[in-house]
């Protein structure tokens, strides 16, 4: 049984992804968690292949990239996709996400109080309605990004709304299959109790 | 075998990894090139309003890296195990990062923001991001296991990319790099296709 060991700033961030493959996978893993005043003295010791976390240790081995990684663990845990295709359907769908993902989080981290404002209007108004209108079509009656079984892509979904619904409440309000996406994610098991017992950060 | 038909504007771009991802494992592809005015009647036939798009027996992938990986893995590039596909996929997050940073800097439209990021982009992330992929490179001189893997490629093909805008650091100053280079301009298919592409402005 090989170790692993994720370190990440003690926030949801880039890694709660890789947290809730983990989790879906039932797979055991060290969670470190570094506060940010300590990376700085950190950041120069530390055993990263390009001076970033997070990153994951497998064995010795040590991987960044937080993409990269949450791959690799959905592997183990099963959730890339049953086929090449399905694989790559499972990846544009998470890219594709991601694009606007980009733009939800430059909203969020904007210090500047009135030009966050603008660009919270102009997120909910203009980019999130029609990537959820577009994702829509793409989710299956079952409640699955792609194929008859949970995939990554599912739990991508999930986690990158779970941080949107927090600035948007009702954005998913008369979205069928994606709602059904979310509920397919939350009612798994392993992801039920990481829901319930991880720790509540900001961000 | 299936038939796979990749549809991009006429130019490298993004579409260039997957092309460079099928001529490395020999892959025979219809590589279309669409003129500007073809555009619009097409863009609502994509699965996200984008190109590149790659179809393959009638299904329709688009994102560029996705399409990348996929290939790869058709062609045997994609790395060997589940640890080593996860070290392609790193240095290709990380080459994304590059060339994004360097877009950011290259095509930024205030003179006074552009000459800062420029700046910091040359002689300080470059520098040191070298200095990280350098130490990534094996004694093999690939970036993955012994043999060409699609993070060789993503090395070369985004080294170049932004070597039109951006003043690199000198290759030749890391061993490793150096090798990975010759590495990918010396796969036959890649040699081909690098000799045979079109000439174009992107």
């Amino acid at each position: 049984m090989p170790t692993y060991k994720l370190t990440c700033f003690n926030v949801r961030g880039r890694a709660e992804l890789i947290r809730l493959l983990f989790a879906a996978g039932e797979i055991p893993y060290e969670d470190v968690r570094i506060e940010w005043d300590k990376w700085p003295e950190l950041k120069p010791i530390s055993d990263t292949p390009m001076g970033q976390i997070p990153t994951l240790e497998v064995d010795g081995q040590v991987i960044c990239q937080s993409m990269a990684i949450a791959r690799f663990v959905a592997g183990k845990a099963g959730l890339l996709g049953k086929t090449n295709m399905d694989q790559a359907r499972a990846d544009m769908l998470l890219d594709g996400g991601m694009d606007v993902g980009k733009l939800f989080t430059e909203m969020v981290m904007e210090k500047d109080a009135s030009k966050k404002a603008e660009k919270k209007k102009e997120f909910g108004e203009k980019h999130l309605p029609p990537f959820l209108a577009l994702y829509e079509g793409f989710a299956g009656d079952n409640g699955h990004f792609v194929g008859d079984s949970l995939t990554w892509s599912d739990i991508g979904f999930f986690n990158m709304m779970d941080f949107i619904t927090a600035e948007y409440p009702g954005a998913l309000d008369g979205y069928c299959k994606l709602n059904k996406v979310i509920d397919n994610v939350k009612s798994n098991p392993g992801v039920a109790k990481w829901l319930k017992e991880r720790p509540v950060t900001n961000h | 075998m299936p038939a796979y038909k990749l549809t991009y504007f006429n130019g490298r771009g993004s579409a260039e990894i997957v092309r460079l991802a099928f001529a490395a494992g020999g892959i025979e592809y219809e590589d279309v090139r669409l003129e500007r005015d073809q555009w619009p009647d097409l863009k609502p036939n994509t699965p996200m309003g984008q190109v590149p798009i790659l179809e393959v027996d009638g299904t329709m992938l688009c994102q560029s890296n996705s399409i990348a990986r996929y290939v790869a893995k058709q062609a045997g590039l994609a790395g060997k195990t589940p640890l080593e596909q996860a070290r392609v996929d790193m240095i290709m997050d990380g080459m994304e990062e590059m060339g994004r940073k360097g877009y950011a800097a290259y095509f930024e439209k205030n003179e006074d923001i552009k000459a800062e990021r420029t700046k910091e982009y040359e002689e300080t992330f470059l520098p040191q991001f070298f200095t990280f992929l350098n130490k990534l490179v094996g004694d093999s001189g690939h970036f993955v296991g012994n043999e060409l893997t699609l993070a060789d490629i993503t090395f070369f093909n985004m080294a170049t990319l932004v070597g039109t805008w951006m003043k690199l650091p000198d290759v030749d100053e890391f061993s490793g790099l150096k090798k990975v280079m010759e590495h990918v301009t010396s796969n036959p298919g890649l040699a081909k296709w690098l000799k045979e592409r079109p000439e174009t402005p992107f």
